[in-house]
């Protein structure tokens, strides 16, 4: 296994040598790294080569080279700890099972061959013993035999001791042959016995073991019969030396066979040579009169013989008698050492003590077969190998000293290719030692042995190496797992990075997008600024005016993209802070629909504002993002409603009361709203009280008739740069990112916004915002309750709609309401109404001509119940045919029901002045402009309540100017749309665009307003006197900038008063029709005044500027009496204040003497500033600009004025901007100056005060 | 005839001449803008010249003449080198001065060294606001000459075209 592994990582070598596989050279480094620790680990299992060192050098190289990989190397890294770690469980397995193995078998093969040593020493001892045992015994049954013989013979020749005769000799002999024969016969082992007589006489027995003869050998009796007596008499050793008997040689030997069972001679005698056949104990051999043993050899057997040898003593015990000699063949020794080893294995032999080989377990002669004589053989020289080399060892293991008891175990002798096991015993006879020695092949005892350890030992490593191999699988299963999580981790974070890249990246390009936005805000702001300037050239020709025209447009739109796209960011980014002030809900949505329902005129769509009356008044929040919200909105669906209405819903829900779903259906809700409003009018007011933060959930709905959202799309619209249809950005234009900048917004405002299943063609945008509402502001709830004056409402509008939704409103709150919706249905109605009830008409009679709905029926029955019925007739002025004179007629028509009922005339943007005259000659005085909403219906209302109470009064009292109070009611009620539109356009330039793109503007509307605003004859004087003090004033300071100032006060003053006369005329000539046209004069004048930011924007207003810098001041001079504003320049601050003051006190002078004139003209009036602005440059010698709008400010306490300062500074920091606030100062224009943002800005803060 | 067509030519020669000056106008124009003489405030300032103010655009430049002289002049009075203590503020305060009116004619290099004076007055720098100085006079000196030029062709031009109507 681990060398795969090696060839794989040089395979991953040579691959890297490609320079193909960077991978291959991580796991090549890799493994390079952990190669030391890994090779220890190898060896011990299996031998491993070491690397070659050359490439050793190689990875040097490699390394090198992947370490400019090393930092992409983080996902390799976790792999190949993986691998390592596999590597090291497998090489830890290994060894234990390997280490388990080898434990095992060794004690396994330690306890066996133990227990079989043990054995196999018992068994050597045992077969070597047996043999010995034999030997023992063929000694001991000799021994017997010899003794008896002995016996017997001393008994006999006893008897017969002294013979006297021949006769007597041989009976003696006689007896002794049977004697000897008996005992002969009865030992079938016995090989000879023989009788030595001191007379020389023998007699022996012999068998022949090999032919089963027996034969008797007896020497020639005639020779010995006397001389052995004489004999007798000589000393007995001599006559019992050897030499006797060899001297006797030349005595005659005979050789009788016998039959070997009885005895009895089956053949003839045969004289042999003495000696010839077998050993014949002599005197010599018992030197000492003890029994001797020695080993023969005969040449009858091939085997060695054992003969024992005992004297016969005569009845004295002084002289020996005989000689007996008994010799047993030591073959049957041999022959139970075959057996044995035949049944067992090895080899045994027997030696005498001097090495003689006695008996041996093989068929090798024992004796040499020398011609002369058999001898007996060494153990070393015999012929059978291993017996031959057994002894060769021992007698180099012991030499001659063998240990003292002569035995021997030696386990281990290698003799030629075997081992063998050797053992010796020595069996210690007297005179006859003899050594035993076993050999044994170990194979015979351990073969078994080894064979099975060797066997358990290849099971056991087969076994391991399967558990290995198996341990391996699942480990590199497991670990795989492992790797693999790791893998999808190390995947994971790769990812998590990836996407907090992208993340970054995006937020980076956010960034980028808002900065680029906001940087190119400014030269587009310059760009519309310039153009505007242009536009007000006359020098232009048409063509290029439209083409400016159409340049202008182009970029106020990209400008309204880079608006909303930093909306977006700032909302994005999180710094968007919602203001939290105070402002009237509805009175910013009203002037919202007013705003759209000029724009939707000309789309044929009805703007419909309807707020449910429990709606809070003042709530608190973002007063310019809740209208940027809606103005998105209603954009969006005025962008999609090709005809139809658009109704901006509102009804709210105070989370303290658990009652509030929004998900009513409208009618039930509408109902249920009323019914919850009454019910809580009083609980909620009581809540009110005690809770502080009063969080209110305002619901709206932006129900439109356009071609509304497919359902998949309703999230997604939401998504910044996301149209729903992408076709519809040909048709409409837009970017997408207005649904998205109101999501952001209203989220931002803790609410929610989603695209609302609705009934019908069209999109229903349902959207919660979380306001709160100020808690010691009482409750500001329309809680009008009409049914008391028993009024009449007749709504002839064109909008259904809005007559729908006012109508239910009205009846809700107790106020009869009839509607029609054209001309016909509104006399209809009309004659119905007064002809019914005056008694000259008939009712049945008019039904004839006109059907009448049942409800109508109804609702003409339930009037006329009611006593002394107010009516109020609420005509739209589109229901008159407007485009012939027919109109007039209609109206005439309508004058004839003039004393019985009040007319309320709705207004069109567009309504020519002629009509509007023609109305007012007919004495109709309550004209409003369209929309209609509740809070206009509520002031119609109330005015016409206030006419009718004042008119009884008057019938009571018959005293008190009618027209006065009334004129002032409506100046009153009137200009609430004007503020409308003040509040409407005044922060969202989207809007503001929008708005100003239409040839109907409302910026022109409103500069009417601003003129109209201040009483003709008082804005007169103050201009000329502001002229003239003007100069004065420059003279009296006199400073450096005098020259500056002069050049300038002539043409700002010549400019002055042109500006003034044109607007003194315009405002006298209303003057001579009346008060109570005046102002309708105006209004009726806006509409067509068409030049939106042209020349004159700043007509009228008074500016004064404190700039030090000649240069800068002569630029703003210049910038700003283009836009038609009278320019006061001063050089710094304390001129400023001066000029302020100076003006103030001529003022006051004026003031003093024109008291007496204008008696009771309110104070405010009076006191109003000889300017309108001041321009104030920050940083200027003597005073600063600081210092100045705070010596300024202080002179205001207590004079109730508030002359709005601009401040001019050059640094653009926020920090500035602070100070400036914070002194007082209204806002801040950075230098150099952006003409366009300068207008604007003194617009809106001229504006704010006017209104 | 031939006097007619005489005068043509002339007129055709005159028209070219002036066709010629009006681009070479047009080019140092851009030019003074490339090389960051002038920025968007001098357009704007050519903006704001109609018929009511035809010289704005020359009386706004030299008033800023007349302003930076007085305001170099006081600087390196009060830089001088033998005063004891300079007084930071004051310098400052007229370097802003100068800073302000060059911005609004668009001046842009002398504004740049201007903020750079300013700095300079900030750390109470006296090496720095003299080295300063003398780049503001320089580049005021560089602004001026241009301007000039530039004035001057206009008037050429103005002459030239009035020949041609007449």
């Amino acid at each position: 296994m681990a060398e795969d592994r090696y060839e794989t990582c040089s395979e991953g070598s040579a691959c890297s040598q490609m320079g193909s596989n960077n991978k291959c050279k991580h796991v090549f480094d890799r493994l390079c790294g952990f190669a030391p620790s890994w090779n220890w680990n190898t060896t011990t299992t299996t031998t491993l080569p070491p690397p070659p060192s050359g490439r050793r050098i190689f990875h040097r190289d490699v390394e090198k080279e992947a370490f400019q990989y090393a930092s992409s190397s983080h996902c390799l890294s976790s792999y190949y700890s993986v691998f390592v770690v596999r590597l090291a469980i497998m090489v830890m397995l290994a060894i234990l099972i390997g280490l388990l193995t080898i434990l095992t078998w060794h004690f396994t093969k330690i306890y066996t061959t133990k227990s079989l040593k043990t054995l196999a020493y018992d068994l050597r001892y045992e077969l070597l013993q047996r043999p010995i045992l034999r030997m023992w015994n063929i000694l001991n049954s000799t021994a017997e035999i010899t003794t008896a013989q002995v016996k017997l013979s001393q008994y006999v020749i006893r008897r017969y001791s002294n013979p006297v005769n021949q006769a007597e000799q041989v009976e003696l002999y006689e007896a002794m042959r049977a004697i000897t024969w008996a005992l002969f016969s009865s030992k079938k082992a016995l090989n000879s016995i023989t009788i030595n007589y001191k007379n020389g006489f023998v007699q022996a027995f012999h068998r022949d073991l090999k032919d089963n003869n027996t034969s008797y050998i007896y020497s020639d009796l005639s020779n010995y019969s006397m001389v052995a007596n004489e004999m007798n008499s000589f000393s007995a050793h001599q006559a019992w030396n050897d030499k006797a008997i060899h001297g006797n040689k030349s005595a005659i030997w005979y050789r009788e066979p016998l039959d070997p069972v009885t005895g009895d001679k089956i053949g003839k005698a045969m004289k042999i040579a003495p000696e010839d056949l077998i050993n014949i104990a002599g005197l010599s051999q018992v030197p000492d009169g003890v029994a001797s043993w020695h080993v023969a050899v005969s040449k009858f057997t091939d085997s060695p013989l054992l003969s024992a040898a005992l004297p016969v003593w005569d009845s004295s015990n002084k002289s020996i008698m005989a000689v007996v000699g008994v010799t047993t063949a030591l073959y049957s020794v041999g022959q139970l050492m075959k057996e044995l080893v035949e049944m067992h294995s090895g080899h045994m032999y027997l030696t005498s003590q001097e090495g003689y080989l006695l008996a041996t377990s093989t068929n090798a002669p024992l004796l040499t077969n020398s011609t002369k004589h058999p001898t007996l053989k060494m153990a070393v020289d015999c012929e059978n190998e291993v017996i031959k080399l057994g002894a060769e060892w021992l007698q180099r293991a012991y030499g001659n000293h063998s240990p003292p008891s002569h035995e021997v175990h030696v386990e281990n002798a290698k003799l030629g290719h075997q081992q063998y096991y050797i053992d010796s015993f020595f069996l210690n006879l007297k005179r006859l030692p003899l050594v035993g020695v076993i050999i044994i092949p170990r194979k015979y005892i351990m073969g078994q042995v080894d064979e099975r350890a060797f066997k358990t030992l290849v099971i056991l490593i087969s076994a391991s190496l399967c558990i290995l191999v198996i341990g391996c699988v699942c480990i590199l299963i497991l670990t795989n797992g492992v790797s693999k999580e790791m893998k999808l981790r190390a995947a994971l974070i790769s990812q998590l990075e990836a996407r907090r890249k992208a993340e970054a990246s995006s937020n980076y390009k956010s960034q980028f997008l808002a900065n680029m936005s906001h940087e190119l805000r400014t030269p587009m702001a310059a760009v519309i600024g310039l153009l505007d300037i242009l536009i007000s050239d006359d020098c232009l020709t048409n063509e290029q005016y439209s083409t400016v025209t159409q340049i202008r447009k182009c970029s106020t739109a990209l400008l309204r993209l880079l608006n909303n796209i930093l909306d977006l960011s700032k909302v994005e980014s999180g710094k968007l802070v919602l203001e939290d002030a105070e402002f009237d809900l509805g009175r910013e949505l009203e002037g919202l629909v007013d705003m759209f329902s000029v724009q939707c005129i000309n789309h044929n769509v009805e703007t419909v504002l309807d707020l449910s009356d429990e709606m809070p008044k003042v709530v608190r929040g973002d007063s310019a993002r809740v209208v940027q919200i809606f103005t998105n909105l209603i954009n969006n669906s005025i962008k999609f409603t090709p005809s139809g209405h658009i109704i901006l819903r509102g009804w709210c829900e105070y989370p303290n009361s658990c009652n509030g779903s929004p998900i009513f259906p409208l009618e039930q809700k509408k109902s249920r709203c009323i019914q919850k409003a009454r019910e809580k009018q009083n609980a909620n007011n009581e809540k009110r009280t005690t809770k502080r933060d009063n969080k209110v959930i305002l619901w709206f709905e932006v129900d439109d008739t356009g071609c509304g959202i497919d359902p998949s799309k309703w999230d997604s619209v939401f998504e910044s740069f996301e149209q729903a249809d992408p076709s519809t950005t040909r048709l409409h234009g837009g970017t997408g990112l207005g649904l998205c900048i109101v999501r952001n917004l209203v989220n931002k405002m803790g609410g929610d916004i989603k695209v609302v299943k609705k009934e019908g063609q069209g999109t229903l945008m349902r959207l919660c915002l979380v306001l709160s509402t100020p808690t010691d502001v009482t409750e500001q709830h329309y809680a009008l309750d009409f049914t008391d004056n028993s009024l009449v409402v007749l709504l002839a509008l064109h909008g259904n709609m809005s007559r729908l939704i006012t109508s239910k409103w009205l009846q809700k709150n107790g106020v009869c309401t009839i509607e029609a919706s054209e001309w016909n249905g509104l006399t209809q109605v009309l004659r119905e109404l007064f002809h019914a009830r005056s008694p000259v008409h008939n009712n049945n009679n008019f039904d004839a001509h006109y059907p009448v709905t049942e409800g109508l029926k109804s609702k003409l029955l339930s009037i006329q119940d009611m006593k002394k019925p107010v009516f109020v007739i609420v005509v739209d002025i589109g229901l008159l045919d407007l485009s012939t004179d027919i109109w007039k007629e209609q109206l005439n028509f309508l004058h004839r029901y003039f004393g019985r009922a009040r007319f309320v005339w709705m207004l069109n943007h567009d309504t020519s002045n002629n009509i509007k005259m023609e109305i007012r000659r007919k004495g109709n005085v309550l004209m409003v402009n369209k929309p209609l909403y509740k809070a206009k219906m509520v002031h119609i209302l109330e005015a016409v309540i206030k006419e009718r109470n004042l008119e009884l009064q008057k019938r009571n009292n018959m005293i008190g100017p009618r027209t006065t109070t009334k004129e002032g009611e409506l100046h009153e009620f009137l200009e609430i749309d004007s503020t409308h539109f003040d509040a409407g356009s005044s922060d969202d330039s989207d809007t503001s665009e929008t708005v100003g793109s239409n040839p109907v503007s409302v910026d022109g509307d409103k500069q009417i307003e601003l003129v109209a605003r201040s009483p003709a004859s008082s804005t007169y004087k103050i201009n000329n006197c502001l002229v003239g003090l003007t100069n004065e004033h420059l003279e009296d300071t006199n400073n450096a900038r005098k020259e500056e100032s002069c050049q300038s006060s002539p043409s700002s003053s010549k400019h002055a008063i042109e500006e003034s006369d044109p607007k003194s005329l315009s405002t006298k000539e209303p003057s001579q029709g009346g008060d109570s046209e005046c102002g309708e004069t105006h209004r009726a004048a806006g509409p067509n005044n068409n030049v939106v930011n042209g020349k004159n924007s700043l007509e009228g207003l008074r500016i004064l500027l404190a700039e030090d810098t000649p240069v800068l001041q002569r630029v703003a001079t210049i910038m700003l009496e283009k836009m038609g504003a009278s320019v006061v320049a001063v050089g710094d601050g304390q001129q400023a204040v001066d000029a302020l003051h100076c003006k103030l006190g001529v003022d006051d002078c004026r003031r003093d003497s024109l008291q007496k004139e204008r008696n009771m003209r309110s104070q405010t009036e009076i006191l109003t500033s000889p300017y309108d602005l001041i321009l104030m440059d920050c940083q200027m010698p003597k005073m600063d600009g600081y210092e100045a709008t705070k010596a300024i400010r202080k002179s205001e306490v207590g004079t109730g004025l508030h002359i709005p300062i601009v401040a001019l500074t050059a640094h653009a920091m926020s920090c500035d901007e602070a100070k400036c606030l914070e002194v007082g100062m209204d806002a801040y224009l950075t230098k150099p100056i952006d003409f366009k943002q300068m207008v604007s800005t003194i617009l809106s803060l001229t504006k704010r005060k006017t209104s | 005839m031939r006097e007619k067509e005489k005068e043509r030519k002339e007129e055709i020669s005159k028209m070219d001449v002036v066709t010629q000056m009006q681009r070479q106008l047009i080019q140092y124009t851009s030019s003074l803008f490339q090389e960051g003489f002038l920025d968007d405030q001098f357009n704007q300032l050519q903006q704001l010249q109609d018929e009511s103010n035809p010289e704005f655009v020359v009386e706004i430049v030299t008033l800023f003449f007349e302003d930076a002289e007085r305001l170099l002049n006081e600087l390196s009075k009060s830089l001088q080198v033998e005063q004891e203590s300079i007084d930071f503020r004051k310098v400052d305060a007229q370097v802003h001065q100068l800073k302000g009116s060059s911005s609004s004619i668009g001046a842009q290099r002398v504004q740049r060294v201007c903020i750079a004076f300013r700095n300079f007055c900030e750390q109470q720098n006296v090496e720095g606001c003299l080295k300063s100085l003398q780049e503001i006079k320089q580049e005021y000196s560089l602004v001026k000459t241009k301007l000039e030029t530039l004035f001057k062709m206009e008037k050429q031009l103005f002459a030239a075209r009035g020949s041609i109507s007449r």
